[in-house]
């Protein structure tokens, strides 16, 4: 009973808002008020499908760029985050907490100033800017995956490499890297997920020439077009849904394959 | 002594970006905010705009509302997002797999969120339509308003559907590597199934709590999509007045608006660091008893 109770309150929250997406998507005339929609058919996505231009570029555009900001936050934070494992220093506790700061302050508080200098440098209104500013505003959530991996992880592993006569960069290669890779999985979903959901800050900085999923989305909403919205709604869920599940499968058949599970 | 000497040289490909992106943008902002580095000629360093920001009647009521809005939204989804992780947690491992459906509010936008808000509470939405097919709002104007009512219940609802998730991830984060002894232990020591969760479970979730609070708290009160498309203008978020200002008023006006942006970042950074230090005291007092 206890059960039925938690599995009805998940159902509410979570399965019937996605039910009443696919509904509304397939059913673009269901308004007030129809409790349930009058017909469904396959219109709304036609429509959307006759000319799908805008919507697959800023489709296109919101996966690149969010693809790239995983890549460099993989490259800024993958050194340091086996550095501060490792070593430890004075005031290492309060660079800890400073270099998380940009996750937690409000991205208006450094973006908006931040616009000013982009804009003397040219980095402004490009894709160039966009990632770099969504780089900073995600970062947080890829060091602190990879710190603690690399802390559960200990020397011992790189130390028996080099010991068997392995180069630094074979150690890193083939021992080290394999053994971070679901924290680098896990990191990059959240990064992918914090780039590919921001408005604001592609908006800012992207100043309208980088188009955007989410600012695609921004007149759908007020606009009386329920269905077309509906339908970027339940987009916005599949693509990271695909690519966390491919990403998934990669990493098992990765594994399987060189016998590591 | 022999102190070792800050560690630049790993750190640089962090510490480069943190500097030259994350603190040289505070930094303009903080500038902007005493009238200096504006795109227009600017005169000497002047506080003129904080006076103006903090003498501000409108701005006062803007802060009380963004507090209200931030404040009850985390509340409600910590809450929330415990609960609601426990049970998924209390779920025989078959069922358990069945609650991954939670993740649905951790990887729609919040763009999406404000969407699905507006299709369901709003005064033309499902719950609008349910009501006049059971007869009790036959208009959509007898529908009570929830959306821009001057309350703040639209973003409070966005905030939670998103915040909810967010609290539960923390929470079974903590609760799946958890000692079942632990509670087999208070079990046979007589302890009841309330007395249990209060005295040995809910200590170990609080830090997970404490970081999802800070990180929801702070995140609803520095946003902006939600308040754009969910909030009210009046008394208005402090993003949307920084918005306001930044984007719709006379470039003179725009030191203002970086004066609000540098008064929350001093607000976030010092919440934190209060927050943090009473959380740690306060736990550690009923760690002991």
């Amino acid at each position: 009973m206890r059960h039925v109770a938690t599995l009805v309150m998940l159902g509410v929250l979570f399965v019937l808002p996605v039910g009443v997406l696919l509904l509304q998507a397939g059913a673009p005339g269901w308004r007030y008020p129809d409790v349930l929609p009058p017909g469904l058919s396959w219109d709304g996505f036609a429509q959307a499908l006759r000319n799908p231009g805008t919507m697959l570029a800023a489709l296109g555009s919101s996966v690149a760029y969010s693809l790239a900001t995983v890549a460099l936050t993989v490259a800024m934070t993958l050194g340091p985050a086996r550095f501060l494992a490792r070593t430890s220093f004075r005031g290492k506790n309060l660079l800890e907490g400073l270099l998380l700061t940009p996750a937690l302050v409000p991205a208006m508080t450094y973006s908006m100033g931040l616009h000013f200098a982009f804009i003397r440098l040219g980095l402004a209104d490009s894709a160039v800017g966009v990632v770099l500013v969504l780089s900073i505003a995600s970062y947080p959530y890829m060091l602190r995956s990879l710190t603690t991996a690399c802390t559960h992880l200990g020397p011992d592993y790189r130390t028996c490499a080099l010991n068997l006569g392995a180069s630094p960069w074979q150690a890193f290669r083939q021992v080290e890297l394999p053994l971070l890779l679901p924290a680098l999985a896990a990191g990059g979903s959240v990064v992918f997920l914090v780039a590919f959901s921001e408005y604001f800050l592609v908006f800012l900085i992207g100043g309208g020439t980088v188009p955007s999923f989410t600012g695609y989305l921004f007149p759908v909403i007020t606009s009386s077009n329920r269905g077309l919205g509906a339908m970027v709604t339940l987009i916005f869920l599949a693509v990271p849904v695909a690519l966390f599940v491919t990403l998934e499968l990669l990493l098992g058949g990765y594994f399987r394959k060189r016998g590591m599970r | 002594m022999n102190r070792p000497p800050l560690p630049t040289r790993a750190l640089l490909p962090l510490l480069a970006p943190f500097a030259g992106i994350f603190a040289a943008g505070l930094c303009l902002t903080a500038l902007q905010s005493l009238g200096l580095f504006l795109p227009t000629a600017s005169g000497g360093p002047t506080l003129e705009h904080y006076w103006a920001v903090l003498g501000s009647a409108a701005m006062r009521r803007s802060l009380a509302f963004t507090l209200y809005v931030s404040l009850v939204s985390a509340l409600g989804s910590v809450s929330l997002g415990t609960a609601l992780g426990y049970m998924v947690w209390k779920l025989p491992t078959r069922l358990r797999q069945a609650a991954v459906v939670y993740k649905v509010g951790l990887i729609l936008p919040h763009v999406a969120v404000a969407f699905l808000v507006l299709l369901c509470f709003g005064q033309t939405g499902l719950l609008a339509s349910l009501a006049h097919t059971l007869g009790l709002a036959p208009t959509p104007q007898d529908f009570p308003q929830i959306l821009y009512a001057g309350d703040g219940l639209g973003m409070i609802l966005a905030y939670m559907f998103k915040g909810t998730p967010f609290a539960m991830l923390m929470v079974l984060a903590v609760l799946f590597g958890f000692d079942t002894r632990l509670l087999q232990t208070a079990a046979m020591l007589g302890a009841g199934r309330l007395e249990t969760f209060r005295r040995v479970t809910l200590p170990r979730l609080l830090p997970a709590m404490h970081s999802a609070f800070i990180i929801l708290f702070l995140y609803a009160f520095g946003a902006f999509d939600i308040p754009f498309l969910l909030g009210e203008s009046r008394p208005g978020m402090l993003s949307m007045r920084v918005y306001d200002i930044y984007f719709q008023k006379d470039l003179a006006d725009r030191p203002q608006a970086m004066a609000i942006l540098a008064l929350m970042f001093a607000f976030t950074t010092l919440f934190t660091m209060v927050y943090n230090a009473l959380a740690r005291r306060v736990d550690d007092r009923g760690r002991k008893l």
